[in-house]
């Protein structure tokens, strides 16, 4: 492995300042993706940029809107009730992410900056339409995380830009959403496929229609997608069965998987036909119907 | 002694090594370090198969700290191996990308590696060939030139009866064509070496081998090609983090230790990385296999015939050698009367195989076991009762003359139907199913080399307490305690006055290997009789020293004592002490080497090759989901016929461990190599199953005490995986009605299959 300087910077500031003055910098949260990348000498880096001591890019806040800070580890949101109640679909996500010992040290930062196309985080927070705090030397700027994944591993970041973190908004009372993994394995796994689901319904009862709806699929893709026509034919229609069955057909041809050795693309399309609906139908119970 | 209350055999007894584990106190490969020791590192080949134009190891020699670099060509020509085809370091050309094509000693490991990357060579790819059956062909690129073909010279074949008869005269006849996939071993304790000589060049290699007396001749053998004569080789073994048969043989990266080590006259270790574990250490070989089955009218077997082609890779070890044992359950597996059986070693350039855990046998058996459902709806029977009907009995001598003492097959069968509610759960077709399979393994050693031995040497001092020495290794499995606990039974002393010596050949007497589930039977064995000769000297001299007639006198819980008279006794210590300390004084000491009276193969495949043989059923319920093929496994019973646990918990821990690699081998695991590359050496997309993925699994010890095994023991070390991959594939097609016939059953497959049926079925409407 190569051998590198640690820095461990107490504010945001400090840290913007060390990654514009020093050569071949990077930042590091958890660690979990970048010393991997270095191991496998995918990365050449001299300078690694610990966030870890700094208190601002840590915790959920919940208020006109939900505030999850990028340094934020997926234990501590897995633990939170709020996350649980109104953003399933987050909890969905990192319920069978990696392991518990990884879940404790990687943070929803690194798993979004990372930008790996099974990134667990990434379809719950498109579908909860989360937008993305970027802070760079000369001031901040705002995202759209649809906005934010260019491709495998690349993002809108400057080098010397970093993420403070994510916000989300409130939800209307009939709101629910979910997250499917499929995977091989029950743990320290990545999914073969991802699917979320957000859906808000036009009341509560019995026979309404779909106001809004947000599907996301990973790993079909070089970056994690929204399915936009499948979401523009759930709005205003009941979700039967065949609706539902109907929407995992458009998503399917929504989606570009391609052959690995990790699944194949006729199974990837397979796969979406089947967990678009059961994530829809995940989301619906927990809106409570 | 069977007739006594026993102690401590049959009960709960902690592995002795654990504490040292679980405090990082154990001392592995990885953790010893000894004076002025450098580092070894090996380049590896970059084409699968490829001509060596040129290697420059300048810009390597001059890194500062490197010591040492060695190519093929300059070290003496020697071949390792059953089949001696494989130089350490490759000269004129490499054969896979597993090749070792040259190695450096230096001072750390950091620069090793950097030295590594400065070697320069020049290669002229060749085309290569990585299907058996394509190597088979006229014309295809050959591995070895001078060998003239890619089928190596090994003679498997088996032929009892008449099959061409029996084929003839059956009512029911069924034939498929099963495959299975590359594997490892996955050790957690990576492969590693130090190898140090002497002034006098004498060798001592520190080691984790399972093989440590037969590793002492290879290396003996080895420094003698190197000119060194008549040396002296030391064999001491760390503690090992898991064998499986992974270190049944020598390695090239062992002689490259050696070689460095001489040139620097320095120690050298080299330690492989867990991608060098998962790359450049032989794995479980893929089998293509042809099999048909006929039964009669009754539901009788008739016959069984077996083609296999087996990818050898493209050296040769004991993976080459699997077909030996393979025979077992083709021909002994329920009472079948006629057999045939052929199997072809293919050399390709993929990397070479290795025996691993069951030796062959699950490869067997899952075609076995997979035909014998089919056969079973063929004849319109219930695959239980089908198996039943067939289940092998004790007193059977099969066709290829195995004599069966012990077996307790019916009852496992019997035990995993009760267990699974089979007859209520079977046949549903609802997307849950129930499937189960069988097993034969040696169970009382296997004599596969020129001796099945083990020694053992037992002293006791002045205070009752015991060092056993046993040529036999521990590998994880728990041998240690086993053997403690016979020792202490036999001599009436608690487990913690055993102290068990098993990884110095310096001091430990000759064992064949752990391999064959034969430690408990033939060290335990061996150390049971040379407890025995211990005790009956200590019972004698005691019983002149109490006037009690030696017939009446036993030992327990630390005392000689006699049991008709109370006052008669002695503590052991006292007595082991006025032994010692009187003129003509006397330390005890006792030895046994034990051979069991098994036979090697004759010409024709034919002998009794173990004393005893082990038996077992697992059963399985799954539930699938049809839409997205993928397979949860909602109950799982193993049975087994193990003579007799003498350590339960240690027992259940070994069916627990090879359920769970025989869940991986079934459902998950597989070597994808493409063109000879291994695409995915590393523990995220090489899926072993997680702790999670792991269903409760329910044992069932059915105890039937063979006659000569130790306290009646009989082997399970490998027993646990074999019968797996079948039962779990059978349970799906009774779940979902589709039989997955290569391995691992994937949920791409399932669904393949799934799809292919519902299309058939609307062709038939
Ligand atoms: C064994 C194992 C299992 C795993 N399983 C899963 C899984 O199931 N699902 C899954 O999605 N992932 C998985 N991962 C990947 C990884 O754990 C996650 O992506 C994790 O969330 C990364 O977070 P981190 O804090 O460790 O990131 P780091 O490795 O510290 O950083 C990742 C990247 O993001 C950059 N970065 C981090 N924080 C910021 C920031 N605030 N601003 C700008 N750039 C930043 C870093 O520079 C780096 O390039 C697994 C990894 C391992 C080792």
């Amino acid at each position: 492995m190569r051998r590198f300087e640690y820095h461990k910077p107490e504010t945001i500031k400090e840290a913007l300042g060390l990654v514009t003055s020093l050569n071949n910098a990077r930042f590091i949260a958890g660690g979990t993706d970048i010393l991997v990348a270095l191991r496998q000498k995918k990365a050449e880096i001299d300078n690694l940029i610990s966030l870890r001591n700094i208190g601002e890019l840590k915790g959920i806040e919940y208020g006109d809107g939900l505030w999850i800070g990028s340094g934020t580890t997926h234990t501590e949101i897995l633990k939170s009730r709020v996350i649980l109640e109104h953003y399933t679909a987050l909890n969905d996500g990192v319920k069978n992410l990696g392991s518990r010992q990884i879940r404790n040290v990687a943070t929803i930062g690194g798993n979004i900056c990372n930008a790996a196309p099974s990134a667990d985080t990434a379809c719950p927070l498109l579908v909860l339409d989360a937008k993305v705090l970027i802070a760079g030397i000369n001031g901040e700027r705002w995202v759209d995380l649809d906005g934010f994944f260019l491709g495998p591993n690349k993002t809108v970041l400057d080098k010397h830009e970093l993420v403070k973190g994510f916000s989300l908004p409130l939800f209307p009372k009939n709101t629910g959403s979910s997250y499917i993994k499929h995977t091989r394995r029950a743990a320290m796994d990545l999914p073969i496929l991802g699917i979320a689901a957000r859906i808000t319904m036009d009341d509560g009862k019995e026979g309404a229609t779909c106001r809004e709806a947000r599907i996301a699929m990973g790993v079909v893709a070089p970056r994690p997608i929204r399915a936009y026509e499948t979401e523009r034919f759930l709005v205003g229609k009941p979700l039967t069965e065949d609706v539902m069955e109907e929407a995992g057909n458009i998503a399917a041809r929504e989606a570009t998987p391609r052959d690995s050795i990790r699944g194949q693309a006729w199974y990837r399309k397979e796969m979406v036909k089947v967990l678009v609906g059961r994530a829809i139908k995940n989301a619906m119970e927990r809106m409570g119907l | 002694m069977n007739g006594d209350v026993l102690s401590l055999v049959g009960k709960n007894i902690p592995k002795k090594d654990a504490p040292l584990k679980v405090t990082g106190q154990a001392q592995y490969i990885q953790d010893i370090k000894l004076p002025g020791m450098l580092w070894g590192k090996i380049l590896y080949s970059r084409y699968p198969h490829g001509r060596i134009l040129n290697i420059d190891t300048k810009r390597a020699e001059r890194l500062p700290g490197v010591k040492a670099v060695l190519t093929g060509s300059t070290i003496p020509d020697i071949k390792i191996g059953f089949m001696k085809d494989n130089p350490p370091l490759k000269k004129g050309k490499v054969c896979s990308m597993r090749d070792e094509v040259a190695a450096v000693a230096a001072t750390s490991p950091e620069v090793a590696q950097e030295a590594i990357e400065l070697i320069d060579v020049e290669y002229e790819e060749l085309p290569g060939v990585f299907d058996p059956v394509e190597a088979m062909k006229e014309g295809a690129p050959l591995i070895h030139e001078e060998l003239k073909s890619n089928v190596l010279k090994l003679p498997w074949k088996l032929i009892c009866g008449d099959v061409d008869r029996a084929k003839a005269e059956s009512a029911y006849i069924v034939e498929d064509t099963y495959k299975t996939q590359w594997v490892t071993h996955c050790c957690l304790g990576t492969s590693g070496c130090i190898a140090s000589f002497d002034v006098n060049n004498n060798l001592t290699m520190y080691s984790n081998t399972q093989i440590p007396s037969l590793a002492q001749r290879d290396y003996i053998d080895a420094l003698n090609a190197f000119g060194l004569k008549n040396k002296r080789v030391r064999v001491v073994q760390s503690v090992i983090g898991g064998g499986f048969g992974s270190k049944l043989d020598t390695y090239p990266y062992e002689y490259i230790a050696i070689l460095l080590a001489l040139k620097t006259r320095r120690p050298v270790k080299i330690l492989f990385t867990r991608e060098e574990e998962f790359f450049a250490t032989s794995p479980r070989q893929c089998t293509l296999t042809k099999i048909s089955q006929g039964c009669d009218r009754e539901g009788r077997l008739t016959f069984r015939e077996m083609e296999m082609i087996l990818d050898n890779g493209a050296y040769t070890s004991w993976g080459a050698t699997t077909p030996s044992v393979m025979m077992m359950p083709i021909s002994s597996l329920y009472k079948v009367p006629n057999v045939r059986y052929t199997a072809k070693c293919v050399y390709t350039n993929n990397n070479y195989s290795q025996a691993m855990r069951g030796y062959g046998n699950p490869q067997a058996t899952f075609a076995i076991e997979s035909s014998m459902d089919q056969l079973a709806e063929a004849a319109g029977m219930d695959p239980y009762e089908f198996r039943m009907k067939n289940a092998n009995e004790p007193g059977e001598v099969t066709p290829q003359r195995f004599k069966i003492t012990s077996c307790g097959m019916k009852e496992c069968i019997e035990a995993v139907a009760e267990k699974l509610n089979w007859k209520e759960k079977r046949g549903r077709h609802n997307g849950r199913g129930v499937g189960m399979a069988s097993l034969i393994h040696v169970g009382g050693g296997a004599r596969v080399y020129k001796s099945d031995g083990c020694g053992t040497i037992i002293k006791i001092d002045d205070y009752g307490k015991v060092d056993v020495f046993t040529g036999s290794t521990d590998i994880g499995q728990g041998s240690d305690t086993v053997i403690a606990q016979i020792v202490a039974e036999v001599l009436g002393i608690s487990i913690e006055d055993v102290n068990v010596i098993n990884n110095d050949t310096d001091v430990c007497p000759w064992d064949v290997g752990v391999h064959a589930s034969r430690t408990t039977f033939v060290a335990g064995n061996s150390a049971l009789y040379a407890a025995e000769k211990i005790k009956a000297e200590i019972l004698t001299i005691v019983s002149h020293m109490l006037g009690e007639d030696v017939a009446f006198l036993d030992i327990k819980n630390g005392v000689v004592y006699s049991k008709r008279d109370k006052e008669k006794s002695m503590p052991l210590g006292k007595a082991l002490r006025s032994i010692h300390y009187a003129t003509g004084g006397k330390m005890l000491m006792a030895e046994c080497f034990y051979d069991p009276a098994n036979e090697n193969f004759d010409r024709e495949f034919k002998g009794n090759l173990s004393v005893s043989y082990a038996y077992g059923a697992h059963g399985v319920e799954v539930e699938v989901d049809r839409k997205t093929g993928k397979v949860k496994i909602l109950n799982y019973v193993a049975a087994h016929d193990v003579g007799r646990a003498i350590n339960p918990m240690l027992l259940e821990g070994q069916i627990f461990g090879g359920g769970v690699m025989g869940l991986g081998y079934a459902l998950g695991e597989e070597m994808v190599y493409i063109n000879g590359v291994l695409k995915n050496g590393n523990f995220l997309d090489y899926k072993i199953p997680t702790a999670k993925d792991v269903p409760p699994i329910e044992t069932i010890i059915v105890e039937t005490v063979d006659k000569d095994g130790p306290f009646g023991a009989k082997g399970i070390g490998e027993p646990g995986l074999v019968p797996t991959a079948p039962a779990i594939s059978n349970a799906i097609y009774d779940a979902v009605g589709v039989r997955i016939k290569d391995l691992p059953i994937t949920p791409e497959k399932i669904l393949k299959a799934l799809k292919e049926k519902g299309a058939e079925k609307l062709d038939e409407a």
